[in-house]
């Protein structure tokens, strides 16, 4: 207890990278028990990367709206606003334009959600699910009378990406540095070489886009929690009376977060169709949108969290893509015994006798299908991410603090 | 000296009411000034106006003797007028410090807030007037007297000259509003003009200078603060003499309704914040707990009514185990609950009132039935807690955050004894109620009491805690520290009872082992 005390002590620059290893770590243990060698393959990190980072992108923008009190359900039709407006900017004006004309896309959804929600006071999950609707029947009308295709366009141009110098080969000035990372993952060291595997897909092939992402953790870190700007915006989150009565024009900040948050969810949606499809194609979007705002509930409503759980979430999705016979996810399932293991133990600690017995049950769960199957149907990866926030919310809920007026209407003046 | 503020003929109209009506107000510079009336008189409408908040349909404002016209708080805050508005305005999950700065936010440039700098200004302000206060603090971890301190701070960093307080001393215990007029007083000494607002008519005569009295909206007097009386005030007001709390008789029978063994409750991280507690509670008793607020009384309630679960002892009503019962089997069962934060748990502030009337009682005749609300019988009846608690109102169809804080919290103590409950759990019934309407609730629960009601009575008005009760019991740390009888005890002994300067060996083996106490205070 005291020990895990001073764990929380530690700055979060160290913590976040401990906790990485420790993830890796069990990963290399149960890889070398079950055999298979997916669970720290370079490509699986890529993929991860490619899967996380729209889903980061909508849960920070998720974020942003939630912060200032606007659920927003309708972050995956902003998405695909912006996979649609991404696309015809980069065919139109080239690759970057393309991205700040899909972020005005998905930012004009945020503009509808907030004239619904703050305005007219509609009630923000009917306001969003109508966006979720509207969205896709706007870019199959748009498509088609744009590019004559209901449902795919020309190909895109995108921003392209960058591998890292010395770390992952990258090149400067023309010059080829050293690939440690390559290196160091060929010697086939036990777990050491894992790491490198793992940092490498990160690090060769980056997404321009990725690189703007993962800054956008201190940036929006540093917005929201140390600028005026980002305390008015939290005061709408949590009690906007008190800040009218300071003379804060809290519908105004509500539109502003509002249309950032739908300004991210499009960059995220012309990210997936400029940058992973090269082109635009209904039904791309794979539910991402939904999948970050489960990010957000997973990460807390902070930055940094909505990152882990996009990356948790992008690892699992990742991983089944290149798994066509299942038995990396099957392996997954040993990871899964071990993690509910853990939370036994810890709620075994704290006298939680329900959560014990649930996490008890749900652990060897997952070990006797782990003995009994060789492979687990694609469907499994597929439900795994909502399954996990479903379990973050079972047995951390009290932990998990949004925002207090989250989804209430607010009336100037009453 | 010179009126700071000047206010004349100012009416304004709601839907259904006028809650205030040709209201004139006079206020010297440097006094401190009440303002007293009957509740829903109209004295938060009228200081909402003079902060902006609300905007007078008639009627002019001078402040310095220059005409204003507000139209948000931002014009009042620049006119150097501050308010702490009779419901708290502070965000729980932030810290002191942002909830101080927010609206006036030293920046640098790039907009980034310069906490070095607010921390400065906040303990300047602090250390000027004697307030004190760790701006890292999540309010949330906040004590009421400390939430209020935060109020004043947020008004006064500002550099308000002008203070709008309204109905301060609601929420607190003797000793803080001791030290609040200490505040006050040194405010005034700075130069300070305190607008305030109170129903106790004592307080009211302790500290104010001037003294203005509405009536339905109306001015029906304004005076100097010299020979006037207590019960001059309550004629003015509420055109009756002053009531006191004292309980008629004994009426303590032998049956047993409540009953509490070894009971405690454990918060988030396993610290007790209710260790042990043993009480019985009689039909026809009120047990009366004293306590300085966040010794374990809200938890105790909680756990009785079923809200905080039980982590060792046995609750027990009327001779049924009711340990783990749900809430609504609890209510069912006849348990009444007047909560002590009407606005977070007592009423649902956008619905109307005669939802907020079936509020807990709804699955009960004549609010409804298992399956289906029974709407022509729910409106039936509140209509008849209206009439007999006397909650002002134009109707019951209005929303519940029309109502002034004294008729929202007639509605829910009329809601809770008409529901002919066996056990009345009751945090600060009367808190926000004016003099003739708090006769009248004291009365309706004696009455009860001689039906067989039995009370668990939570107060900080130390006066009714002794006036009412027929047993009183001191929470300190999570545990019973003294039993006292109420007909021996003064309210200074009881103020000592409760901040542990007094103690008493109650000999049971549920108190005396003092070695635990830290715990659950020392992470705080
Ligand atoms: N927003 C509102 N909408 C409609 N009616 C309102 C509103 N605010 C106040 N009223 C009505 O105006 C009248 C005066 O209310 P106000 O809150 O000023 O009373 P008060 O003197 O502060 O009473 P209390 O002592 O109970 O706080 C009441 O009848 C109340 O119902
Ligand atoms: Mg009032």
């Amino acid at each position: 207890m005291a020990r895990l005390q001073k764990l929380h002590d530690v700055p979060a620059w160290i913590r976040w990278p401990v906790y990485a290893l420790l993830g890796i770590f069990l990963l290399t243990v149960v890889q070398s028990i079950t055999g298979t060698e997916r669970l720290t393959q370079v490509s699986t990190s890529r993929e991860m990367l490619r899967w996380a980072v729209p889903i980061f992108l909508a849960g920070l923008g998720g974020l942003f709206s939630e912060r200032a009190g606007v659920v927003n359900i309708g972050l995956e039709g902003m998405l695909i606003l912006g996979m649609w407006f991404g696309a015809w900017g980069s065919i139109e004006y080239g690759a970057w334009w393309g991205l700040v004309i899909g972020m005005a896309g998905g930012g004009l959804g945020g503009l509808l959600h907030a004239i619904a929600t703050v305005t007219f006071q509609v009630d923000h999950i009917i306001s969003g699910v109508a966006i979720n609707i509207l969205a896709p029947a706007i870019t199959r009308y748009l498509s088609d009378e744009i590019w004559a295709s209901p449902t795919t366009s020309p190909r895109t141009t995108s921003v392209g990406d960058w591998d890292v110098p010395f770390l992952a080969g990258g090149t400067i000035f023309g010059w080829e540095s050293p690939d440690v990372l390559l290196d160091i993952g060929k010697a086939e060291w036990w777990f050491v070489s894992d790491v490198a595997d793992l940092i490498r897909g990160l690090l060769r092939g980056t997404h321009w886009v990725a690189i703007i992402a993962i800054l956008l953790v201190p940036a929006t870190t540093w917005l929201v929690w140390r600028t005026r700007f980002g305390l008015r915006l939290r005061i709408a989150g949590e009690n906007p009376q008190a800040g009218e009565a300071q003379g804060i024009n809290i519908i105004r900040y509500k539109y502003v977060a509002v249309v950032i948050s739908g300004a991210l969810a499009g960059l995220g949606g012309a990210f997936i169709s400029t940058e992973l499809s090269g082109l635009f194609q209904g039904g791309n979007s794979a539910g991402r949108g939904f999948i970050g705002l489960a990010a957000l509930i997973f990460g807390n409503w902070r930055p940094g969290g909505v990152l882990a759980g996009a990356l948790l979430f992008g690892y699992v999705f990742g991983l089944d893509l290149k798994d066509l016979d299942g038995t990396a996810s099957h392996a997954l399932l040993l990871v899964n015994t071990v993690v509910l293991g853990a939370v036994l133990l810890w709620a075994v600690k704290r006298r939680r006798t329900t959560d014990a017995v649930l996490a008890g049950i749900l652990g060897s769960g997952a070990f006797i299908w782990w003995l009994s199957a060789d492979a687990v149907p694609s469907w499994w990866s597929n439900i795994l991410p909502y399954v996990l926030v479903l379990l973050v919310l079972v047995f951390f809920s009290q932990r998990l603090r949004a925002p207090a007026k989250l989804g209430e209407p607010y009336r100037k003046g009453s | 000296m010179s009126a700071v503020i000047e206010l004349t003929g100012i009416t304004k109209r709601f839907p259904g009411v006028i809650a205030n009506d040709n209201v004139n107000l006079v206020v010297e510079r440097g006094e401190i000034h009440a303002i007293c009336g009957e509740n829903g008189a109209g004295k938060s409408t009228l200081m909402k106006i003079l902060y902006g908040m609300q905007q007078a349909d008639e009627g002019t404002m001078k402040v310095d003797g220059e005409v204003v016209a507000f139209n948000s708080p931002t014009d009042a805050i620049d006119a150097g007028i501050g308010m702490v508005h009779q419901h708290f305005m502070l965000a729980d999950q932030l810290t002191v410090l942002e909830n101080v700065v927010l609206g006036a936010e030293p920046v640098r440039a790039g907009g980034a807030i310069n906490f070095k700098e607010a921390k400065a200004h906040l303990s300047a302000v602090g250390a000027d007037y004697g307030l004190t206060i760790d701006p890292d603090d999540m309010v949330e971890t906040l004590e009421v007297g400390e939430r209020q301190r935060v109020e004043i701070i947020k008004v006064l960093y500002r550099g308000a000259q002008i203070l709008i307080l309204d109905e301060p001393t609601a929420v607190l215990v003797p000793q803080e509003v001791e030290a609040l007029f200490e505040n006050m007083r040194e405010l005034k000494a700075g130069g300070a003009t305190i607008l305030f607002i109170d129903h106790k008519l004592d307080e009211v005569l302790e500290i104010s200078d001037s003294i203005t009295i509405l009536r339905q909206g109306k001015t029906v007097a304004s005076m100097k603060n010299d020979g006037v009386t207590a019960s001059d005030l309550a004629e003015l007001m509420v055109g009756s003499e002053l009531p006191s709390p004292e309980t008629a008789e004994s009426t303590v029978t032998d049956h047993v309704a409540l009953s509490l063994r070894d009971v405690t409750v454990v918060d988030d991280d396993d610290r007790s914040v209710v260790e042990n507690i043993n009480l019985t509670i009689h039909k026809g008793e009120i047990l009366g707990i004293a306590g300085v607020e966040g010794n374990g009384q809200a938890e105790l309630v909680d756990a009785i009514i079923g809200t905080a679960s039980v982590s060792k002892g046995v609750v027990e009503l009327l001779g049924t185990d009711i340990t783990s019962m749900s809430v609504r089997k609890r209510r069912e069962s006849g348990i009444a609950y007047v909560p002590e934060d009407r606005h977070r748990e007592g009423l649902m502030l956008e619905a109307p009132l005669w939802e907020n009337a079936a509020l807990g009682h709804q699955t009960q005749k004549p609010y409804g039935s298992r399956w289906f609300m029974n709407r022509a019988g729910t409106r039936a009846q509140t209509e008849l807690i209206r009439e007999q608690f006397d909650v002002r109102t134009p109707n019951v169809d209005v929303s519940a955050h029309a109502l002034s804080g004294g008729n929202q919290q007639k509605l829910i103590i009329g809601r809770e004894l008409t529901s002919a409950p066996s056990l009345l759990l009751a945090a600060h019934p009367t808190r926000g109620i004016d003099v003739g309407a708090q006769a009248a609730v004291w009365e309706q629960i004696r009455n009860a009491r001689k039906a067989g009601l039995a009370t668990l009575l939570i107060s900080a008005d130390l006066d009714e805690l002794i006036g009412l009760s027929d047993t009183i019991v001191v929470m300190l740390r999570g545990r019973m520290v003294a039993r006292l009888s109420p007909s021996e005890v003064t309210p200074r002994d009881l103020g000592a009872y409760m901040t542990g300067a007094a103690t008493q060996d109650t000999s049971s083996p549920d108190t005396s082992s003092p070695d635990t106490s830290s715990p659950d205070t020392a992470g705080r």
